[in-house]
């Protein structure tokens, strides 16, 4: 059995508003072995960024609380960790990257300090050694003139570059795991294949667990081992990558992979889900996805499912296939 | 950089154009008759007329702004009409205690109002906010010479641990520079204050926190330095309050510097010396523009001098 790096179980993180409770991430489960590249995929809104933040515990200055649920990382809980311990943990041991790279730099330091802010923190480098390390980082992602642009500022980088200085930030204390939100979906499509192209070969030499968060079946399917489909706030199915492309269990996963345009083909998302993520407000009494669902059964509408080992290795959540027996209907 | 600054330095001279014709003007529309204040209330018509015409007031008033012109660039800023003095010596012997009094002034406004608007930014609804934000507003709406009474009647009268007024020793400034900077260091607060809760949702914060930085670091640094890029232009508006402020303030205190010379010289009319200090409050005015522009671009490396 392999080095477990993550666990997550069971994770509840609220939003407390003026109009009530916002239930982001509602009993999410996801472990993560060592060197072992995770998708969390879903559509937007569905809870993939609250539940990295939760990992992070960087829900400061949010309405949003982690009111249930475990978070080990390599056996230590990370929920009972005080806020000095986190910040060394933070940047060090797991590290995230974000969706935008046009904001995610600060513009008014240049990029040389942004970098070694966190390799001072960590490897306890001098400022000469940290610079140093800067570079080869920046190297290493491959931004050409690397010893010029830590002089520069975050404005004179494109996109691209600023999300690969984000990666450079990212890997430059080794850390154990790279928690990568949406990372090429601001970026346009050629610059997208060459960041997840950098991805696999940082992951490569550096044996680091990914959590990869994106809404693109494409990037899972070229990126990652194993998969966690989410749904308002809860996972509904999960599988390695191959099963999950081969033989999709739940009708949201499969709508999913339906909307995906395949070259060749009709790309006229005949396929693509119909009606919305259901609002906070708006939940559905039984199961989330049963108002979008083509299979629905009259269960479905009352009783919520719980996520079910339907095969080795693939877990699901829908009435489909669950055991009457077991959950006792 | 300084090609940028020679630049701005020359067009500085026509404002100043600008500035003068419009304080000639503005004075010689002041009601009275100086000619009458210098000769005296119970002169006879004749000898008003006589000094009417040895100040040069009898010209058309296009000659007179021509030679009032080419008389400050000769350095020559004329004479007192109340104390026979050169105008020069007059103010460049107020000037000093007007300049520490705004310096101090300013210094603890920026101090406290910064730290008064980052207090509050993070703590944002808890009680260290409230009691911030009501300070601050208590120093924009009380009038500064309410303020300054209030204070003289504690500290001085009651208290006797400060000096009234007068400019004495060091614990002079205290009063009458907290005073005049009550108001400046509530505008700083509420601004840095706003300014800061937005930073502090931005991305790059995140991604601050996110590298393990303290929280500190976080908002002091990443945070503040962002924000401060519009409080520095509130600030040097501000600038320009302290030293309409100070006219007030020095009033009140008997403070021996330029807003006092200044009411002094309206009320006897004292047109050479009025003019003179009108125009070295929109000199300091702009020298303040021009500092604020720097300073953002010391802050902000995407503002290239050209
Ligand atoms: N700062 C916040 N304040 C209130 N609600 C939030 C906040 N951030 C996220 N949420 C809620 O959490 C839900 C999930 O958001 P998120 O995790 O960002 O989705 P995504 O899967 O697109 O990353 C959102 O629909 C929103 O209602
Ligand atoms: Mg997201």
């Amino acid at each position: 059995m392999a080095e477990t790096m993550l666990k997550i179980e069971d994770l509840k993180t609220y939003f407390y508003g003026d109009d009530g409770v916002v239930k982001a991430v509602d009993g999410v489960t996801i472990t993560i072995n060592k060197g072992e590249t995770v998708g969390v995929v879903g559509e937007s809104g569905c809870g993939k960024s609250v539940t990295s933040l939760s990992v992070m515990r960087l829900l400061h200055d949010t309405p949003g609380e982690i009111v249930d649920g475990s978070i080990e990382f390599q056996g230590k809980n990370l929920l009972s960790f005080s806020e000095k311990e986190m910040r060394q943990i933070r940047g060090n041991e797991v590290a995230m990257i974000f969706q935008e790279p046009m904001t995610s730099l600060n513009p008014v330091y240049k990029i040389g300090k942004q970098l070694e802010e966190a390799i001072q923190l960590h490897l306890k480098y001098d400022k000469q050694k940290a610079r140093e390390h800067a570079i080869q980082m920046l190297k290493l992602v491959g931004i050409p003139r690397s010893d010029e642009i830590v002089n520069e500022f975050p404005y004179q980088l494109s996109g691209g570059m600023r999300q690969r200085v984000m990666i450079a930030m990212a890997m430059a204390c080794r850390p154990k795991l790279l928690i990568a939100d949406e990372p090429t979906t601001a970026l346009d499509v050629t610059i997208q294949a060459q960041i997840l192209d950098l991805m696999r070969t940082l992951r490569e030499e550096s044996e680091t667990s990914i959590m990869l968060i994106t809404h693109d079946l494409g990037v899972v399917a070229e990126m990652c081992d194993r998969v966690v489909v989410m749904y308002a706030g809860k996972v509904v199915e999960e599988t390695d990558v191959y099963t999950l492309f081969e033989d999709p269990k739940h009708p949201y996963t499969r709508g999913l992979i339906g909307s995906v345009p395949k070259l060749g083909k009709n790309a006229n998302r005949l396929d693509s889900i119909p009606g919305n993520v259901p609002t906070p407000s708006n939940m559905p009494k039984g199961c989330k996805f049963a108002p979008r669902c083509s299979n629905v059964l009259k269960v479905c509408l009352e009783k919520e499912p719980v996520l079910e080992k339907v095969e080795a290795n693939h877990t699901c959540r829908c009435w489909l296939y669950q055991n009457t027996e077991t959950v006792g209907v | 950089m300084l090609k940028y600054l020679i630049k701005r330095l020359i067009g500085i001279i026509p404002i100043l154009f600008f500035v003068s014709i419009f304080i000639f003007l503005f004075v010689h529309m002041i009601p009275g008759d100086p000619a009458r204040l210098v000769a005296g209330q119970d002169a006879s018509l004749q000898d008003v007329e006589m000094v009417r015409e040895e100040l040069g007031l009898d010209r058309p008033i296009h000659v007179q702004y021509f030679s009032f012109v080419t008389n400050i660039l000769q350095g020559d800023l004329g004479t007192s009409l109340k104390t026979k003095r050169p105008v020069l010596e007059e103010i460049s012997q107020r000037f000093m205690p007007t300049f520490w009094l705004t310096v101090w002034s300013m210094a603890w406004a920026v101090i406290f109002g910064l730290l008064i608007g980052v207090i509050s930014a993070t703590k944002r609804n808890k009680w260290q906010d409230y009691l911030g934000m009501f300070g601050a507003v208590s120093g924009i709406s009380l009038p500064s010479f309410w303020l300054g009474l209030m204070l003289i009647q504690l500290f001085s009268v009651q208290l006797g641990w400060l000096p009234t007024g007068g400019m004495d020793s060091w614990k002079s400034y205290i009063l009458p520079s907290i005073t005049l900077g009550a108001g400046v260091a509530a505008v700083i607060a509420r601004f840095s204050r706003s300014s800061l809760m937005d930073i502090l949702k931005e991305d790059y914060i995140r991604t601050g926190r996110a590298k393990g930085l303290h929280e500190n670091k976080v908002v002091w640094g990443h945070g503040l330095k962002n924000a401060m890029i519009p409080v520095v232009t509130m600030t040097g508006l501000q600038f320009g309050f302290l030293l309409g402020g100070s006219i007030v303030i020095e009033t009140v205190f008997s403070w021996p510097g330029l807003g006092r010379l200044l009411i002094d010289s309206v009320s006897f009319r004292d047109y050479p010396v009025i003019q003179a200090e009108m125009l070295l409050f929109a000199l300091e005015f702009i020298l303040i523009n021009l500092i604020v522009d720097l300073l953002y671009g010391v802050l902000n490396p995407q503002i290239r001098y050209e």
